[in-house]
């Protein structure tokens, strides 16, 4: 999946990846996709309870060895 | 970010979550977790309730930077300077700022303490918002969905 706005948050512990997402997301613009890149294992479920809360768009949750990317769409 | 309000299950009410909690300890392993949840509950929509009494209150002094952890847990603590020197965990301080960039965080200095301790309004950071006592954050408390009290 391509995404506009890639945020690196890995090595990062909570709630490091989630706050580097939220500020990424909130300079975004609608339709923009956003990726998160975290190896904190809670990050996959935070991000979604997140999306959830805000109405933002959880895309897709990939894995590629120790890295989650996590992609959301970045609503109205 | 946009202000997105949840629509609640019933009555076409609306109403936004909330979290409250009673900070009683200055110490960085009681600190950090309660500037997390309160961020994580601002960036997610929620507002935040934050009293900060006895100890707790040494927290918002100008300046404050926490020098150690609980007692009981002083054999962890190299574990927690290490991770905040790598830069894996941020401050407590920089969680807190994140999330009061958000205008959904308010912060309460308790009355009592602060006269226990000799300290004026003036003494504190300019993020309190006010000095209150206890009948005061239980009616901002009080229709909270999470409501901790961390010491």
């Amino acid at each position: 999946m391509n995404a506009d706005i890639t945020v690196d948050a890995k090595f990062k512990t909570c709630p490091g990846p989630l706050i580097a997402l939220a500020d990424a997301v909130s300079k975004a613009q609608p339709g923009q996709v956003v990726k998160l890149l975290a190896t904190d294992p809670a990050a996959p479920s935070d991000v979604k309870e997140w999306a959830l809360s805000v109405g933002h768009t959880l895309l897709a949750r990939e894995k590629s060895g120790d890295v989650y990317e996590i992609y959301i769409g970045v609503s109205g | 970010m946009s202000v997105h309000i949840i629509p609640s299950l019933g009555g076409g009410m609306y109403h936004m979550s909330k979290i409250a909690l009673i900070v009683a300890s200055e110490k960085m392993d009681k600190l950090f977790p309660a500037v997390t949840l309160a961020t994580t509950a601002a960036i997610s929509g929620w507002d935040a309730e934050m009293f900060f009494t006895f100890w707790g209150l040494l927290a918002l002094k100008k300046g404050y930077e926490p020098s150690g952890v609980t007692f009981d847990y002083r054999a962890y603590e190299g574990k927690l300077t290490e991770a905040l020197a790598s830069g894996s965990m941020p401050s407590w301080k920089t969680v807190l700022e994140q999330g009061l960039a958000t205008g959904r965080i308010r912060i309460y200095a308790c009355s009592t303490s602060l006269g226990m301790f000799g300290l004026k309004q003036e003494d504190l950071e300019s993020f309190v918002d006010s000095i209150a006592g206890a009948a005061t954050f239980l009616s901002k408390a009080k229709d909270a969905n999470v409501s901790l009290f961390i010491s």
